[in-house]
Formats: structure tokens, C-alpha cells, sequence
């Protein structure tokens, strides 16, 4: 039941994470798509994959497949390749260290030098928002950065869980959006958006949680 | 089919420990043959059609069959042919044995022939003229064995003429009232497979489909043509091509497995032409297509049924290994390290096109070099890597690692080996859960809430989905083999040593997917015991289908390794040649 219910989805789109090394990309994606936290986890080799449904809108799913890329400044060639079959990307900074911020200019051009035109669709996410004691990035002044780069800005925590869901359902929304509005080409090759199927009846929103069950794997 | 004669009974006995359907389909073949000649035998020649569909279903030796065969051929004055069996030695296959490409295969035709056959019950009217038509066929693909390759090209079109003169002659339905009536028979023939049905004849098309994806690969497996032909008649019986090829499968199988492979591959290119539906497969075979393309839309394709398919009729979740495949992010790794590769062999391109000269022939050996070092010899199963087989199991691993670590590039095979892990430990469980326990030590155990022992489909969801995710592990470890090689690897092992680690790697992977896939299928068989083989057979084919498809990912995987070796040897080679 569950398999069939995933099985369907709107869209498909692909999202690639990317930020400096330690900020937490992989753990954040492991709360949003296993629903816990992982203490402990090796820096990520080249890249890594994570995938879950999100209902957008009542019977609307869209899946997102999201690319996990090292921070490491070593495969930084590999990430390269990787935003042009992007649809959506999140940036993400750790609050607790000034010079992963700092570093977000450099990605966001980087994102833009070898995505497409417009693509792909960013998030700056700042990253370990529970630790209040050891910020040292202040949310106003991350939100006035987002906003003059003309980002959406997201605080999260792998952690404790908060704002997870939120920033993932923002970049989607943002990205399904876009898809809707025809700025951003559905399907087709290194577009970062699969069409999937148009389910024939529209399921209810708790069909689709039932879906949204952590992966086994 | 009265009394079996004595030469039957003795050739029964003789072939008991035999696969039926290789023998048998062998056996129709000279039933068809003989059927021309004499055509006041017809009759005999569609009861037995109807006969067919016995030992079709059987995967192990059926003797009671194999008796009624014999006597058949008794009856109609035919000699039994000796030598038949001596030919086939090799090639017989008992199930739960080595190598499942070669199991497949003859499962497989068992299969497939029961559709067309049982349709020619119904239709005994196309049948009355298909006898000679049949037989020509057959004969034809006979003679086509012998003068080989070489004629393959009018062979083709010969065998479009055939089945176009064949629909006329036959005023067969069309092809799409074939297909639908094919699958209504099919339904008929197996009511009691409802709860195994999803496995049986509702996956099915879908499953063999993939085998059909990775067809291409011809060097792998030469018998996973024929069987890949044949998946794809059940995969497409919506398309009208595959109905004419189905409705000309059934007699051309009579012509032998080697024919029909010949004639498979030649046909879909004729028949593609007309047909850009076709294009995929064509496509496919001519290897345009990147794997991970075609992985999808076999994929996609399950998704489209699935999420047309009746609300009420998903009664049972089925494992489809192209869904648990992608579940496992076995595609999207493949994906990653495909463009990886394509980036590679451009770079890799661009630094040949800046060279000239000695430079370049120099460069350009040292590149064949590492090519040959990665050609995959033949994978036999049964030689490499490891002899003692009460070993080998714990020993895959270790060997793993070590040439993981011989590529030295700072890998462990964690997640892989977590996957095995896990498909050991539920053989075990089921395993221990059908072997009838001592009384005495169950009580000890106190087991008391002991689950509820599991059945057929789900052993066999189980299976599937061990295989794909031992499967996406392994892609998963190319992937970073992959790109760890191009950033950060040990400079100091050359691309050469490389390339030989990682070819013994794959054959090592496929290894250890061919044994798993045997004590699936083993595990398979002793759960399923108690099932009729209409329900069991289609379990056990499919976990040698997809443990063979699995193997060919892997090699097409690790083939992708090659520009990314390459453009490593030109990085790290002594003249700087790679640009920055």
C-alpha cells in the first residue's frame, strides 16, 4: 500500500545541498528523510543521496532527490557538475561558525557560475539554530544577507528537528512554483525536473502521510 | 498419452534428473518438424499443445511429462534421439545450481511458451496452418545454426517476410486483440495464482522488461540474449510488435535457443524500424542509451502501471526491483557516476586533442593499456576469485576490502557489507523458521512469540529487494571508488594497479551476487515447498532474473570506471598533461 502510494508524484525534483564542510548537510537531510538525528557521520565521499515525498498541496506530491555534496574543498570539481541538473539548491551555514557564513558568497556564485539561467532555485539555510549560546551569526544580519542576494532564509536543527521540515517544504514550494509558473522547464534532460504521474483520483493528505513513512533502508 | 512404452519410461528415467523444458522444448521442435510432413497427425499436434503446458510449468525434471512426451513420440512412430540428451548435457540445467543466467533462460521459455500455447488451444484454426508455418520456421532456424552469423542480415528480413506472409496466411486477430486475448488466457491458466499472481503474471512483464534493458550487454552472458528476447515479448504485450513476435515465438522456439536468439535481436531491429516505440530497446541494444536512462523508465514505466492500477487490486505489495532499486539511490548513483565518466572521457578527450605525435601514440598505449586491464574475462562464477565454497562467504568480503584497499583510496565497503549483513541475517531467520525444530529445544528457547512464519512472496519480496539493495550498494561503491580516484586518491598507485583491483572487484561483487542469489532461491524453494509450482516458479525465475540483471549494472558500472581511470593515469603520469 505504501509502496503504491509512493510510487506517485507530481514531480520530481532535484535539489543539491552544498556549504562548507561540517555545517551538518548530512544530518540535516537524514532528519528530513529518516525523521532522527545521526550523531556521528564521515564526511560525505563526492556525493551522497537522500530522497523523500512532500506534499505541496492537497494530492499533490512532488519527490525530491537530494544530492548530498561533501563541503570538502577536495571534491569541489565534483559538486561543480552537479548544479546544472539541479532545479533547487540549499545553502547551508552552520550559525555557530562565522566562517562558514562567510564562505556563502563564494557558493552562491559558484551556483550561479555553473548552473543554468535562473537555475538552480536557492535556500540559505542557517544550520545548527538550537545552539542559542554559540551563534555567532546573528539571524537579522543572515536574513539581510539572504534578502540582498534575493534568497528566502531558513534557520533549522538537525538536532533538535526544528524548522527542518519548513526549509525543505519552502525550496519545494519556491521550485513547484516556478515549474507552475513555467519559468523553470519541466522535464527533459539536466531540467532537475522529472514529471512523474498525475494520480487519476486526488488522495487525501493523510494517504500521502501514510506514504511519508521514514525509509527502511 | 496412455501407457508410457518402454523407451519412454527408459528415457524418462534417464533425464529425471534433467530440466524438463530445455529437453522438452527440444522435443517439440522435432514434434513440429515431423507435424509437417505428416499432416494427418495435427490433431496430435494441438492436443499436445495443450499438453505443453505441463512441463512449461514445471522448473525441476518432470518426469510424469517427460513420459507423456516420450510416448507421444512413441505413438506417432517418431525414434528417440539418443544423442539429444548427450547434446544437451552441458547446457541442462537443475534449479538452485550455479550460473542462474543459464537457468533463466529455460525457465524463462517454460514460461513464455505457455502463453502462446495455451492460446493456441483457443485458436485452433490460426494453428491449423501454423504447423507449417512452424515448421519452416523451425527448420529454417535450424539451418540458420549452422551457416551462423554470417547470413544474419537476410536472415532478418527473411523472417519479417515470414511473419508478415504468416498474418496473412493465418488471418490471425490483430495484434492488439492477440495481445489482450494472450493475456486473458493467461489469467485463465493460472486462477490459483492470486495471491501469487503479482509476482507471476502481473510483474512479470515489467520485471523481464529489465532484463531486456541491460540486454545489450552481449558479452556478459550469451544466453541472456535469447532470455532477454524473450522477456521482452512478455514485457511489451501491449505493442503490436511484440504480439507478432510473441505469436512467432511460439514457433520459433522449436528451432532451438541459438536460433531464436539470432532471430531475436534481428527481428526487433527490423521490426523497430517501423515502430519508434521500438527505439528504446533499439536504442538499448546499440548501447546510446545511458544505463541509468533506461533503468528509469523501466521504473517509471512500473510506477505508470502501478498508479493506474486498481485501487482495489493492490491487495499485495510486490517487490519491483527497479522501485527498490531507486529506493536504495542504486539510480542515482549510477547517475552521478555517469556524468562523472561522460566528464571524464571529455577532459580526457580534450588533453588527447592537444596532442600530437609520439606524445600522442605514446599517451594513447599507455590509455589501451588500462582499457584491456579492465576487460571483465568472461565472469565465471565458479573459478575466480575463491575455490573452497564453505569459505567463500565470509572470505567475499574480506577480499572486498582488500581490493578496496589495494585500489587505496580510503573506502571501506561499510554500507555494502551492512546490506549483505542484512540479507544474511533473513536467510537465517527464514531458514531456521522452516526447519522443523527438536521439540525439546524449542522449549528451551522459550520462544514464545515466535512471528509467524513467512510465505512465499514474502521470501521472495525479501530476495528482490536484498538483491537490489546489494546491487545499489555496489554502485554506490563505484561511484566513489570513482570519485575518489579523480579527487584525493594516493597518487601513488597507478591507474594500471587500479584498473586490476577493481576488475577483480566486480568480478568479486557478481560473485557474491550469484551466491546470494542461489541461497535465495534455495531459501526460496524450502519455504515455498508446500506451493504449486505455478506459484513457486515464477518466484524463484524472477530472483535469478534480477540477480543476473543485477550483475549487468554492475559491470556497466563499473565500465564507467574506464575514462575516470584514464584521465587519473594522464593527471598523475609524469608529463603534466592534464589540464588543471
Amino acid at each position: 500500500m505504501e509502496r503504491h502510494m509512493e510510487a506517485i508524484w507530481l514531480y520530481q525534483f532535484r535539489i543539491i545541498l552544498v556549504g562548507d564542510s561540517t555545517v551538518g548537510k548530512s544530518s540535516l537531510l537524514r532528519r528530513f528523510t529518516e525523521g532522527r538525528f545521526v550523531q556521528v557521520s564521515d564526511p560525505t565521499v563526492g556525493v551522497d543521496f537522500f530522497s523523500r515525498l512532500l506534499e505541496l498541496e492537497p494530492g499533490k506530491r512532488v519527490k525530491l532527490q537530494l544530492w548530498d555534496t561533501a563541503g570538502q574543498e577536495r571534491f569541489r570539481s565534483i559538486t561543480q557538475s552537479y548544479y546544472r541538473s539541479s532545479v533547487g539548491g540549499i545553502l547551508v551555514f552552520d550559525v555557530t561558525s562565522r566562517a562558514t557564513f562567510e564562505s556563502c558568497p563564494r557558493w552562491l556564485a559558484e551556483a550561479r557560475m555553473h548552473g543554468q539561467p535562473g537555475r538552480p532555485l536557492l535556500l540559505l539555510l542557517g544550520h545548527k539554530a538550537d545552539k542559542a549560546e554559540e551563534r555567532q551569526v546573528g539571524r537579522q544580519e543572515a536574513e539581510a544577507y539572504a534578502t540582498a542576494q534575493g534568497l528566502p532564509y531558513a534557520e533549522a536543527s538537525a538536532l533538535s528537528g526544528q524548522g527542518v521540515e519548513e526549509a525543505f517544504t519552502c525550496l519545494a514550494k519556491e521550485v513547484y512554483g516556478a515549474v507552475k509558473a513555467g519559468l523553470v522547464p519541466a522535464g527533459g534532460e539536466g531540467s532537475g525536473v522529472t514529471c512523474g504521474i498525475v494520480p487519476s483520483t486526488v488522495h487525501s493528505s493523510e494517504e500521502a502521510r501514510a506514504g511519508l513513512r521514514p525509509c527502511a533502508c | 498419452m496412455a501407457q508410457p512404452s518402454q523407451e519412454g519410461r527408459q528415457k524418462a528415467e534417464m533425464e529425471e534428473n534433467e530440466d524438463a523444458a530445455i529437453t522438452w522444448s527440444d522435443e517439440t521442435g522435432r514434434e513440429e518438424g515431423r507435424l509437417d510432413e505428416d499432416p494427418m497427425n495435427k490433431n496430435v499436434g494441438v492436443g499436445e499443445g495443450e499438453k505443453m503446458v505441463h512441463p512449461a510449468n514445471t522448473l525441476e525434471g518432470d518426469a510424469e511429462s517427460k513420459i507423456e512426451n516420450a510416448a507421444m513420440m512413441e505413438e506417432s512412430g517418431e525414434e528417440v534421439q539418443p544423442f539429444a540428451e548427450e547434446e544437451e548435457e552441458d547446457s541442462v540445467v537443475i534449479p538452485t545450481r550455479k550460473r542462474p543466467e543459464h537457468i533463466i533462460p529455460q525457465v524463462e521459455i517454460g514460461d513464455r511458451m505457455k502463453e502462446p500455447l495455451v492460446e493456441d488451444g483457443v485458436q485452433s484454426k490460426a494453428e491449423s496452418s501454423g504447423g507449417g508455418w512452424g515448421s519452416s520456421l523451425g527448420s529454417w532456424g535450424m539451418s540458420l545454426i549452422s551457416s551462423a552469423t554470417a547470413t544474419v542480415s537476410s536472415v532478418g528480413h527473411t523472417l519479417s517476410h515470414v511473419v508478415e506472409k504468416a498474418e496473412e496466411s493465418l488471418g490471425i486477430l490483430s495484434p492488439t486483440e492477440l495481445s489482450a486475448e494472450g493475456e486473458e488466457t493467461t489469467q485463465a491458466t493460472v486462477p490459483t495464482e492470486e495471491a501469487g499472481g503479482p509476482a507471476g503474471s502481473e510483474e512479470d512483464p515489467v520485471v523481464k522488461e529489465e532484463g531486456v534493458e541491460v540486454e545489450g550487454d552481449e558479452k556478459a552472458f550469451s544466453h541472456g540474449g535469447a532470455f532477454g528476447m524473450l522477456g521482452k515479448l512478455g514485457g511489451m504485450t501491449a505493442s503490436s510488435i511484440t504480439s507478432i513476435v510473441q505469436n512467432t515465438s511460439k514457433t520459433v522456439i522449436t528451432g532451438g535457443l541459438d536460433a531464436l536468439e539470432l532471430i531475436g535481436k534481428k527481428t526487433m531491429d527490423i521490426l523497430a524500424e517501423g515502430d519508434p516505440g521500438f527505439k528504446r530497446t533499439k536504442g538499448l541494444i546499440h548501447r546510446t542509451n545511458t544505463l541509468s536512462q533506461v533503468l528509469r523508465e523501466a521504473k517509471e514505466k512500473e510506477e505508470q502501471r502501478l498508479a493506474q492500477q486498481d485501487e482495489d487490486s493492490l491487495a499485495a505489495p510486490k517487490a519491483h526491483y527497479g522501485l527498490l532499486f531507486d529506493e536504495f539511490q542504486g539510480l542515482s548513483h549510477l547517475e552521478a557516476l555517469e556524468m562523472l565518466s561522460h566528464e571524464s572521457d571529455g577532459n580526457l578527450q580534450a588533453v588527447l586533442s592537444s596532442l600530437s605525435g609520439e606524445d600522442l601514440l605514446r599517451v594513447k598505449a599507455e590509455l589501451d593499456e588500462i582499457k584491456s586491464a579492465m576487460i571483465l574475462e568472461e565472469i565465471d562464477v565458479e573459478s575466480d576469485v575463491v575455490e573452497e565454497k564453505d569459505e567463500k562467504e565470509q572470505d567475499l568480503m574480506n577480499i572486498i576490502t582488500e581490493l578496496l584497499f589495494q585500489v587505496h583510496i580510503g573506502v571501506t565497503p561499510d554500507k555494502l557489507n551492512r546490506a549483505r549483513q542484512k540479507a544474511d541475517a533473513w536467510l537465517k531467520e527464514v531458514q531456521e523458521d522452516s526447519t522443523p525444530k527438536e521439540a525439546a529445544e524449542g522449549l528451551e528457547k522459550e520462544e514464545v512469540v515466535k512471528p509467524e512464519k513467512k510465505s512465499v512472496q514474502d521470501v521472495h519480496s525479501l530476495c528482490i529487494q536484498s538483491l537490489a539493495e546489494v546491487t545499489a550498494r555496489s554502485i554506490e561503491q563505484l561511484h566513489k571508488c570513482g570519485e575518489l580516484i579523480l579527487h584525493g586518491a594516493d597518487p601513488d598507485v597507478s591507474a594500471m594497479q587500479r584498473a586490476a583491483s577493481l576488475t577483480r572487484l566486480t568480478v568479486a561483487l557478481c560473485k557474491e551476487l550469484s551466491v546470494k542469489s542461489e541461497k535465495f532461491a534455495s531459501c526460496l524453494s524450502t519455504v515455498g515447498a508446500q506451493e504449486k509450482p505455478e506459484i513457486l516458479n515464477p518466484l524463484v525465475t524472477s530472483v535469478f532474473l534480477e540477480a543476473s540483471n543485477s550483475t549487468m549494472y554492475i559491470q556497466d558500472g563499473f565500465q564507467l570506471l574506464l575514462p575516470i581511470l584514464q584521465l587519473s593515469h594522464l593527471q598523475h603520469s609524469a608529463t603534466p598533461l592534464a589540464p588543471t
